[in-house]
Parts: structure tokens; sequence; C-alpha cells
């Protein structure tokens, strides 16, 4: 299994990719790898810091492995796709990026993950194409406590830099 | 009718108390004022800010609804855990007083919709809030306020 590297204000994780389940979806990943940007903290699926893809580094990838429910826990890492003009709210001050495409890296770090108003919010599937992809694509296996901590701390103290590496050791 | 006014960062809103739908908790409310804590952003429940109150005395469900809207101030007690990652575990809950400053926002508990007292609806500045939750949600969060205003 490959690994990949999560590097936050001075703390790290360490990730297994599910290549046995989403082979696809991991190569992909791997294939931009590596990445940074500012991580934001989520609104509606508790504890979730996510990374917004950008520019050449957008992945638009198709749905892969076993459909998920609900099943969401601390420590999965869950690659994100949503079609444009699909974001919840207005988002007045930040309304031109956020009504774009989006595609992101999800790193749910604690309990409850994925819970809140997220759990009870059907995917957008659409009638006839996708409007929506999530993918999980790796688990943290190794997160200290430190890093775990920065993460919180975004949801108060706001962005923060988060650098996704491939493991190759 | 009473007024509060809140300061979030450095922006100003005002709402107007529904005491008649919500007697007992506006005036507890109105008892406690003024206050000002450290501002939250909702993780679980959308376009939510909070203060975490001391709960030492109890507020008595009144006026409640799991369907609120943008614009509404409302008291309730959320589920530690979408407080503190580590929390006493006897400590089941936070009593907060909140708003939603936009839509695509529903309070949850841990297994559905959570009902809060509506103890007030925000009528002037709610934009100027819609502006500064979230850059304080990219740039860090400050402080709110509330105070009686009239």
């Amino acid at each position: 299994m490959r690994k990949i590297v999560f590097e936050l204000t001075g703390t790290r994780a360490v990730a297994e990719m599910l290549d046995d389940v989403v082979p696809k979806t991991c190569d992909a990943v791997w294939n931009i790898l590596p990445v940074e940007g500012m991580s934001i903290h989520a609104n509606w699926s508790s504890r979730e810091i996510m990374l917004h893809l950008q520019g050449d580094k957008i992945l638009r990838l198709p749905p892969e492995g076993p459909t998920r429910r609900g099943t969401t826990a601390p420590g999965d890492i869950v690659y994100f796709w949503r079609s444009p003009q699909m974001s919840r709210g207005k988002q007045l001050a930040y309304s031109a990026q956020f009504q774009r495409e989006l595609s992101e890296f999800a790193l749910f770090y604690g309990d409850p993950a994925g819970g809140g108003l997220a759990a009870d919010d059907p995917p957008r599937t659409g009638r006839t194409s996708n409007l929506q992809v999530s993918t999980l694509f790796a688990r943290l296996i190794d997160a200290s406590p430190e890093f775990l901590r920065k993460c919180e701390e975004i949801r108060h103290n706001g962005l923060q830099k988060l650098v996704v590496t491939r493991s190759e050791g | 009718m009473t007024k509060v006014r809140i300061t979030l960062g450095s922006v100003e809103a005002f709402a107007e108390l529904d005491e008649e739908g919500a007697p007992q908790t506006t005036r507890w409310l109105k008892g406690i004022l003024p206050i000002e804590r450290q501002a939250v952003h909702s993780m679980e429940n959308g376009r939510e800010v909070y203060v975490v109150l001391d709960d030492s005395q109890q507020v008595v469900d009144e006026n409640q609804t799991i369907y609120q809207t943008v614009g509404d101030l409302f008291v309730y007690y959320k589920p530690a855990i979408f407080v503190k990652p580590e929390w006493p575990r006897h400590i089941r809950d936070f009593l907060v007083i909140g708003f939603v400053y936009e839509r695509d926002s529903a309070i949850r508990g841990l297994s559905g919709p959570l009902a809060t007292n509506l103890v007030g609806r925000i009528t002037e500045g709610l934009d100027a809030l819609a502006h500064e939750a979230p850059r304080m949600r990219r740039e860090g969060f400050g402080r709110m306020s509330l105070s009686l205003a009239s």
C-alpha cells in the first residue's frame, strides 16, 4: 500500500491509500502529489478539514469503489468533487470563488466525522450526470495528537497551510 | 420591543427579542446581558455562529423550533462533542446563544434535528454578519458581544 504524508504547521500525519479498493482514484491522487494550499475547516461535516485543489492540480474523477452511506469515520480521507453552482448558500464575501467547481481532499480528523447536517444531506447525484463525487481513498494510520489539535485550531484561528506529499519510505 | 445589539468582530447588528413567544427565555437573557465571549463558527450546522454561555441557570424549553431560518437568534444546549474535541465526559452539552446568518443551515444534534428556543430575530445588520462570519472563518474568529440596545 502506498502512503501519503500530511504536513500542517509543523505537525504531520501519515495515511495509507486504499489501492486495493479504489486503484484509479489512488493513482490519480498519487500523480498530482505534492500539493499544497490553505486548508479550511468544515461547516457541515464536523471534524473535517479540506484542501481545495487549484489549477492543474484539480481532479475530475468518476465515482469508484463501494457506495458509502453515512459511514465516515475519524481518519478517513475522501476525494470530493462538486459541480459548479452547486455550493450551498451565497457566501456574500466570497461568492465568485465559492460557486466554482470544487475539487478537494477532505480529511476527517476526529469524532464526530461526517456528523451534523451533512449526515442528513443527500448527495447531489443529478438525473443524467454526476453533480458530486465522494470517494474514500485513504485512511490515517499515524497522526500525532499535535496534528489533530492543529486541525481543530483551524476552526478557531482560520486557514492554515497544508502540504500533501508522497511517502517514498 | 426590546432590541439587542450584537457585535461580531468589527461589525454590528440588531435583533428584536420575541418577548411574547419566549417570555421566560428573553427575561433570562436580558438578565445576563451584556456578555462578551469568544465567537465560534459551527462545524455541524452550516452558517451558524454562537458563543458558549454560563449554564448555571437552567433555561426552560420554550418557543422551540427545529426549522431555524436566516436571522433567527436562538438559545439551546449544544452537544458537547460539537464544542470541544476533548471534554469532561460528565458534561453532555453546553448552553449557547447563536444565530444563522445564511441559508443551508439547520441546528443538529447527534442523531437529527435539534430544537432551539427562538428568542428573537435579527432585523438590522444581517448582511454585515454574513460578510464578517466567513471572513473570520478564514482569518480567525474573534469576539462576539450582546447587549441591550433599548
